[in-house]
């Protein structure tokens, strides 16, 4: 993992290079590209474990070069777009890609993504033939039912109890919407009154802590006026 | 002296004294002639000075006698003695018959009666020429009849018309006094009237304002009225007496206040028209005037082409439409015409069907031509909507990447270890302004999409009280740092809606955001949901910490802020992304400002 290169692919020379000199104070080994065929090229010469991808273009555009790449890798692909649309970001994912980051990015939101891809894929790498029965994975997400651990990416998340309860029964029904009212019944076996607050509190706390961008959460998801879901991966 | 003269002649009381003594002065005069003709005096004697030449003789004399001579040559033969204490001679002739009382003695008289008829000294002649008369005595063509009145008669009755003269002389003089000097008194009152004391402008009255015609006939009406009530009053005759029936005096009263009623009337119209002959509005004020000018004013915007300014495309509809009716008008004058030359009335329906095809054709041609104008500004005003979307699109793609350089090199140099202090201070300080660029590009983005309507919304149905409980959830840190304390008033059972749930959270986060910065500290914030009406009604009120010294317009316009607003970070496109947010859902968004109180009320059709 300290040594994974990764390969920065953008038209704009300056972000490029703006981006390796990130990556490499980090300390990761950075190999640039220009354009999408550039990057096809790049793939083949080099050992590649992550690929930051800009959608827009000349010869080869990231979406294209995302679909090429996939036939034959499953390296983590991090989309970086000036669209910073809903729809765009459905494309890009439906596309293989595994993140989707807009322009203007914080870098070092861009850096935790970095990082969460290369644990994710490594990690997944490893544990991939050893799952265990009291494990609940959604997408990055790990739970452990027996153990109480907590991982995001590999990396152990402390969640209190309440936490982990309330994240517990959403990851066992990722996807499905649950009102405050059933989070409460559910997680604090008391008669939900007026809890919509208290449930919302708890939502947020726990996406700070397993988030990347708490206000673009990626896995805890608020369904605005009806209740919260675990994303579906 | 002048000026003096000026400011006395002038003076309200001066003038209300002239009116007062005018209407009294024309009362006073026709009441005179009233009581004179009450009395019996004969006015004529005043201007006919031989009695021989009045009226009053042919009247009272010379008729009388007349009919007396018919009357008497008509039954002559059953009257047995013609009278002979009669004040007249008469001679009638017809043909070779003569009828008369001229004695045979006096030869001379009838002799001069040959040459010239003969009255009182002359002789009176009724020739054949009175066809009236003729027609009523059944008399031949030849009829003469001739009348001399005995010169004794004559001088006694020249005698009365004397002593009647002089009877009536001093009442007729005071008559004739009053009038002129009524009439001197109305000619300076129409020289002062309308101008005051203190200028020389000309002051109109709210009477001036009549239409000259409605003065006129009111003039001319109460006139009438008057006279047709004098005539009757003065018809009213007597014999010379020197004392009055009560019944007349009666009578002089109730004609005399009339009188002065309808003279101060016809006072007020009249220097009404003499202060808009001075205001030369006379002509002006008229209706006859009114209706010219707008039918004139009409005509002229016809031709030239002020009626058509905003639309040239009617003004051949109109000049057809024109066209059509004086045509048909015509054609059906000679449908009528025609009907005395029956086989010509085939032409007018035959030359109307080809008016008509005419008419609807080009009619038909220009409303294509109006409809294609309109679908083309449609068309344009669609097309310029696309094209700042795509614009705004653009440049907004066009802002993002140099500034996602600017924010990475940001955040490389504050990486820069060997970075003097006064350094780090700038470089946070670009940090947090390029920042804040980011949000402005990407609320701008988000604001042009959603107002030019080219926004993908995932309606679905919510629950609004929820809605609200979260966004409140979500902001907890942003209130509790504000110090502000948030009261709500949310009703029991949820409160369902159809809308974009993510589009309507940000247009409470940005409302309560907005709420949040700009509140006077220490104030509350009162967030209520209720039902009205089968609606979903939220609002949110604050007091605010500045002056709002702007309309509501002008806050729901893009990047218009309070001033002191300004210089806080935020895009300052909140409250028009909440607003353009709402309307996308299909909701009604309002901002009311009270005084320092701000208020947003937001509506949504209740789902079931």
């Amino acid at each position: 993992m300290d040594h994974a290169r990764i390969l920065v692919v953008d038209d704009d020379r300056e972000i490029a290079n703006a981006i390796e000199k990130l990556l490499t104070l980090e300390g990761y080994e950075v190999v640039k590209a220009y354009n999408g065929m550039e990057a096809l090229d790049a793939l083949v010469t080099n050992s590649i474990q992550l690929i930051i991808l800009d959608v827009m273009m000349p010869k080869l555009d990231g979406l294209s070069t995302t679909l090429k790449i996939r036939e034959n890798k499953n390296i983590p692909i991090i989309i970086l777009s000036a669209k910073s649309e809903d729809s765009d970001k459905i494309l890009g994912l439906s596309m293989g890609a595994d993140d989707y980051v807009t322009k203007p990015f914080n870098p070092q939101e861009l850096v935790a993504r970095v990082k969460s891809q290369l644990r994710r894929y490594m990690y997944l790498g490893a544990m991939a033939s050893a799952r265990k029965s009291s494990q609940i994975v959604v997408g990055g997400l790990s739970l452990d039912t027996e153990t109480k651990e907590f991982k995001v990416d590999g990396e152990p998340v402390k969640l209190t109890p309440t936490e982990f309860k309330i994240m517990e029964l959403l990851m066992s029904n990722a996807g499905i919407v649950f009102s405050a009212e059933k989070i409460y019944e559910k997680v604090w076996q008391e008669e939900a009154y007026s809890v919509e607050n208290t449930v919302m509190v708890h939502i947020r706390r726990i996406r700070e802590k397993i988030e990347i961008n708490p206000k673009e959460p990626k896995y805890l998801k608020v369904v605005w006026g009806i209740g919260y879901k675990i994303e579906k991966c | 002296m002048d000026t003096r003269l000026r400011s006395v002649s002038r003076r309200k009381s001066t003038r209300i004294l002239a009116s007062v003594l005018t209407v009294i002065l024309i009362t006073a005069g026709v009441l005179l002639i009233q009581y004179l003709s009450y009395t019996g005096r004969e006015l004529e004697s005043l201007f006919i000075e031989k009695y021989k030449d009045s009226n009053y003789f042919y009247f009272n004399d010379v008729l009388p006698a007349r009919n007396k001579v018919m009357y008497l040559l008509n039954n002559r033969d059953r009257i047995e003695k013609v009278p002979d204490d009669l004040d007249y001679y008469y001679y009638i002739s017809e043909g070779e018959t003569v009828f008369t009382n001229v004695p045979e003695d006096n030869k001379e008289l009838l002799e001069e009666f040959e040459e010239a008829l003969y009255s009182s000294g002359d002789w009176i002649t009724e020739d054949n020429t009175d066809e009236n008369y003729m027609h009523y005595f059944e008399r031949e063509d030849d009829f003469k009849l001739a009348l001399k009145f005995h010169d004794e008669y004559m001088a006694s009755k020249q005698e009365f018309w004397e002593n009647s003269r002089k009877s009536v002389m001093p009442f007729a003089v005071m008559a004739v006094l009053c009038f002129v000097l009524a009439f001197g008194l109305v000619i300076y009152l129409m020289v002062i009237t309308g101008k005051s004391q203190d200028d020389d402008e000309l002051h109109m009255w709210k009477i001036d304002r009549l239409y000259t015609e409605l003065q006129v006939i009111a003039f001319g009406s109460i006139f009438a009225i008057w006279f047709s009530i004098a005539n009757d009053v003065f018809g009213y005759r007597s014999s010379v007496v020197n004392k009055l029936e009560i019944s007349q005096i009666y009578s002089l009263i109730f004609f005399g206040i009339l009188t002065i009623f309808m003279v101060t009337i016809m006072g007020v119209l009249f220097f009404s028209m003499v202060r808009k002959f001075k205001a030369k509005t006379f002509w002006k004020q008229s209706i006859t005037y009114t209706i010219y000018f707008k039918v004139k004013d009409f005509l002229k915007s016809l031709f030239d082409g002020r009626r058509f300014e905003k639309f040239p495309l009617t003004k051949a509809l109109f000049y057809r439409q024109l066209a059509f009716i004086i045509v048909s008008f015509i054609l059906v004058v000679l449908t009528f015409l025609f009907l005395f030359a029956p086989p010509l009335i085939i032409i007018p329906p035959i030359i109307e069907i080809a008016v008509i095809y005419w008419y609807v054709k080009y009619n038909n041609k220009t409303y294509e031509e109006i409809n294609k104008g309109f679908d083309e500004s449609l068309e344009e005003q669609m097309k310029s909507e696309r094209m700042k979307v795509e614009l705004i699109t653009n440049v907004s793609h066009d802002l993002k990447t140099p500034l996602t350089s600017i924010i990475s090199y940001i955040d490389l140099l504050s990486k820069e270890e060997d970075l003097s202090e006064t350094a780090r201070d700038y470089v946070n300080i670009l940090r947090e302004k390029s920042y804040r660029l980011k949000n402005i590009v990407s609320d701008l983005f988000d604001l042009a999409k959603s107002t030019s309507g080219d926004i993908n919304l995932d309606m679905e149905k919510l629950d609004l009280k929820k809605l609200i409980q979260q966004t409140l959830g979500d902001m907890e840190d942003e209130i509790k740092d504000s110090g502000l304390q948030i009261r709500t008033k949310l009703p029991e059972e949820p409160i369902y809606i159809i809308a974009d749930g993510k589009r309507l959270y940000r247009v409470f986060q940005n409302l309560i955001d907005n709420a949040l910065k700009y509140s006077l500290k220490g104030t509350r914030i009162y967030i209520n949901l209720e039902e009205v009406n089968g609606k979903a009604v939220a609002s949110i009120k604050n007091i605010a910490g500045y002056e709002m010294n702007f309309t509501t317009e002008e806050i729901l316009q893009r990047f218009t802020r309070g001033d002191k607003a300004r210089t806080t970070d935020g895009s300052g496109l909140g409250l028009s992304i909440a607003e353009s947010f709402t309307r996308v859902c299909g909701g009604d968004f309002k901002v009311d400002i009270d005084g320092d109180l701000f208020k947003v009320i937001i509506r949504f059709n209740i789902e079931n």
